[in-house]
């Protein structure tokens, strides 16, 4: 918990002085031009995760995991740097997300395939450097851009079925992960101040799994490669 | 626009740290007492859960598991023969190594599950294993192939609507002490009702608290577990605890008296595997057996020998045994150096010779016992054996009736271990109170059946009915009441000589191959009798 507040702690003081040096910097076309945006949609998460077979004490082969996809609200903040590049800070409303049970139908007499095993909560915020095409006087303009996902879970609970499948109540864990970002968009603004987007963006997270059952300890490796849908309104100020 | 800036920081570092402080689900409590008989976990894990049908359906995919169930079809009759659902938990809990040192043991909690008879309240069998030699033996690893006690107990009791408690025993799977207390009867009985006490403890938390203990106590084992059982129902009823029945089987009883006999020549098969276990068990207990390793082994195998055993270096049971004689740690039969001691004394020196009597069919079994490269030092056979010729067992060669110890408390130090660990010593001038099946095999070459003749005569004052000895291996053929266990062993055994036979081995090897494994084989067929002899018990309570 020390380390992990200490690391937010140092990203919320990184991202909060690299807005405050940029927004002191804003050069006189920002005078102009609203330079901060917020926008607020709607995502639709693809996680295209697989995993490593459990391994652990009394663990059959073939244990394995799937995640399902899930749709949450969008929140961004967007800072105009220059007439080209944008800054993007986004994260959704986090969302609960499912692990399901893949692999024999049942283990002895318990169901485990499909059965929802545990869920998380993802707080999954995303830096984004946005290179915008055209100029500033198209109201369509695409964008693309890279930058850095985080993602933590938290809320991290085996289901009675997990808990029957894993043999007892089970504590789970899930390592937190920093990976690349990348994502495509098509922005319109039809006034200065107000504008639609659409994006598609992928990022990788590679999480570790615990799962503690009666001092017994399971683990797999996720890798998820979420992909997302995002269709988003924006307001300029 | 400072503010908002601000703002913005505030609501993230909420936000995220929301997101840290959300707690998890609960666990299992872990307790903190390390009080002997204190589960660790409560509940434990459960492993396995399966219905009557689906363990029915585990058992056929393997070979072995489909021999149990046959036999299981066989001699209860039934082509159904699993009438219960089977539940197993892991248990780890507290208790005492040979020295009372505070160790953690772990072992199987099963539990039956379904109807009538499957749950609700229902009677324990609390069961001992036979020697094993991996460390990592853990008897509620339900899934693992190589854990064929495991299928077997839950086979022949828990299905059919016993809860099971089942110690892996100290210095195996988690425990720390780095040896186990090898028939060490008060260290051994101990464990038994500490696994018991946990069992009882955490069966009401666990998903099977539908089935409850009735306070019914049986008591089996087989081999050292045999003994272990043993060991364990002469302490319950010395504090006053009611054991329903009791059926011990295989096992090492008279230790003193088998000890003599492979001291004087009539060596075991696995010999070489028991005696590091047993010496170091009485070593660390008792601390007289030797001042040096080298006092009782040959240079060839004293290194390291004290920590060879159980192996803690092997993906499985075969492998702990044979990984042993083929990296040159233990020989692979030769316990007595084959150059045997010369004392002057004609009658002991004929004792201690190389048996060669063609008349006697053990003979090559027991000649292969001794080699060039050997296990046990002469020098330290023969003080035991000095000991054993001056105060002579007084079951040997054959039992009669009150088969007596030694008439004095032998000075030999090993000798004294096996005396004091001796179960006519245990139970002294007590009978078991609960009615005792003690069955074996006639022929079994590596706990001799005069283990179980010894008790049998030792207790021949029982009332009628309180001792039991079965043979499954009968010369005469099957008789009794067990007669349908009996024929069953010796046509599986005629069945297995004829397949051999078949694949090309004459009968003398044949023979000589199923001769390896007797002791083994009549482990299913022993507690299917102790089912039966169980249920029987039941059938008699009021």
């Amino acid at each position: 918990m020390t380390k992990i507040n200490k690391l937010i702690r140092v990203l919320v003081l990184y991202f909060s002085t690299l807005l405050a040096v940029l927004y002191c910097n804003s050069p006189a076309w920002s005078q102009e031009v609203p330079v901060n945006s917020i926008r607020v949609g709607f995502y639709d998460v693809f996680y295209h995760a697989t995993a490593t077979d459990l391994s652990g004490p009394f663990v059959p082969a073939g244990v394995n995991l799937q995640v399902k996809d899930v749709k949450t609200i969008y929140v961004a903040y967007v800072r105009r740097l220059t007439p080209d590049w944008d800054f993007e800070f986004a994260f959704g409303v986090p969302p609960k997300t499912d692990t399901v049970g893949k692999g024999p139908a049942t283990l002895g007499s318990v169901p485990y395939d499909g059965q929802v095993i545990s869920s998380a909560k993802w707080f999954a915020p995303t830096v984004l450097f946005n290179y915008n095409l055209l100029d500033e006087t198209h109201k369509w303009r695409p964008y693309i851009g890279v930058g850095v996902n985080y993602t933590t879970f938290y809320d991290r609970r085996s289901t009675p079925a997990g808990d029957a499948a894993s043999g007892g109540a089970t504590k789970i864990s899930l390592s937190r992960s920093i990976g690349p970002a990348a994502d495509v968009g098509l922005s319109y603004k039809p006034s200065a101040n107000w504008g639609i987007f659409a994006s598609y963006s992928a990022t990788r997270v590679n999480s570790h799994l615990t799962a503690n059952t009666a001092g017994i300890i399971r683990t797999s490796t996720i890798k998820f490669r979420p992909q997302a849908l995002v269709v988003s309104v924006g307001y300029s100020f | 626009m400072s503010n908002f800036y601000r703002h913005i920081s505030l609501a993230l570092i909420a936000m995220l740290l929301g997101a840290c402080s959300s707690s998890s689900t609960t666990t299992s409590t872990a307790n903190t007492s390390t009080t002997q008989g204190t589960a660790e976990y409560d509940p434990p894990l459960r492993v396995a859960s399966a219905n009557a049908t689906d363990f029915a359906a585990l058992l056929n995919q393997s070979p072995a598991g489909g021999q149990l169930l046959d036999l299981m079809k066989a001699g209860l009759q039934t082509q159904t023969p699993i009438k219960c659902g089977v539940d197993i938990y892991y248990l780890t809990f507290w208790t005492v190594g040979g020295a009372g040192e505070k160790t953690k043991s772990s072992g199987a909690l099963m539990v039956p599950s379904g109807g009538t008879g499957c749950s609700g309240p229902r009677p324990v069998v609390l069961y001992a294993h036979g020697t094993l030699f991996n460390k990592a033996t853990n008897l509620a690893d339900i899934n693992n192939p190589d854990n064929q006690t495991g299928a077997l107990i839950a086979t022949m009791y828990a299905s059919q609507g016993y809860i099971v408690v089942a110690p892996n025993y100290a210095g195996y799977d988690i425990s720390t002490l780095g040896y186990h207390p090898y028939l060490n009867a008060a260290q051994e009985s101990a464990e038994m009702i500490d696994a018991l006490t946990a069992a009882r403890a955490v069966l009401p938390h666990t998903y099977s608290s539908a089935t409850s203990d009735n306070g019914q106590l049986f008591l089996a084992g087989y081999s050292e577990g045999g003994y272990v059982a043993m060991a364990t129902e002469q302490v319950l009823e010395a504090s006053g605890k009611k054991v329903t029945a009791s059926a011990p089987m295989s096992g090492p009883y008279a230790l003193e008296a088998f000890g003599d006999a492979i001291f004087f020549g009539q060596v075991n098969i696995g010999s070489t595997l028991f005696t590091p276990l047993l010496t170091t068990s009485y070593q660390k207990a008792y601390g007289d057996i030797y001042s040096s390793v080298s006092d009782v082994y040959s240079p060839t195998y004293a290194a390291g020998i004290e920590t060879l055993l159980p192996n803690a270096h092997a993906s499985n049971e075969d492998a702990a045994i044979s990984d042993l004689f083929t990296t040159g740690k233990l020989p692979q039969t030769a316990l007595f150096n084959s150059t045997t001691p010369v004392t002057g004394n004609t009658t002991l020196d004929t004792q201690l010779a190389v048996p060669s009597n063609p008349m006697d069919p053990r003979t090559p079994i027991f000649a292969a016992g001794f080699g060039t490269s050997y296990l046990v030092n002469n020098s330290f056979r023969l003080a035991y054996a000095l000991d054993a010729a001056a105060n002579p067992d007084g079951a040997l060669p054959t039992p009669p009736p009150g088969a007596p110890l030694a008439a004095a408390v032998p000075t030999n130090t090993m000798r004294k271990a096996l005396y004091m660990n001796d179960m006519r010593h245990i139970y002294g001038a007590t009978l078991p109170a609960a009615p005792n099946l003690l069955c074996g095999g006639e022929n079994d070459p590596t706990v001799f059946f005069l283990n179980t003749m010894i008790m049998v005569n030792y207790w021949s004052m029982a009332p009628h009915g309180l001792i039991t000895p079965l043979d499954v291996d009968p010369a005469n053929g099957p008789s009794g009441p067990f007669a349908a266990v009996q024929g069953a062993f010796q046509l599986t055994a005629q069945d297995n000589l004829n397949k051999l036979v078949q694949s090309g081995l004459t009968l003398q090897q044949a023979q000589q191959t199923l001769i390896q494994s007797y002791h083994g084989a009549v482990a299913p067929f022993c507690t299917l009798a102790s089912l039966f002899f169980f249920n029987q018990a039941l059938s008699q309570m009021p």
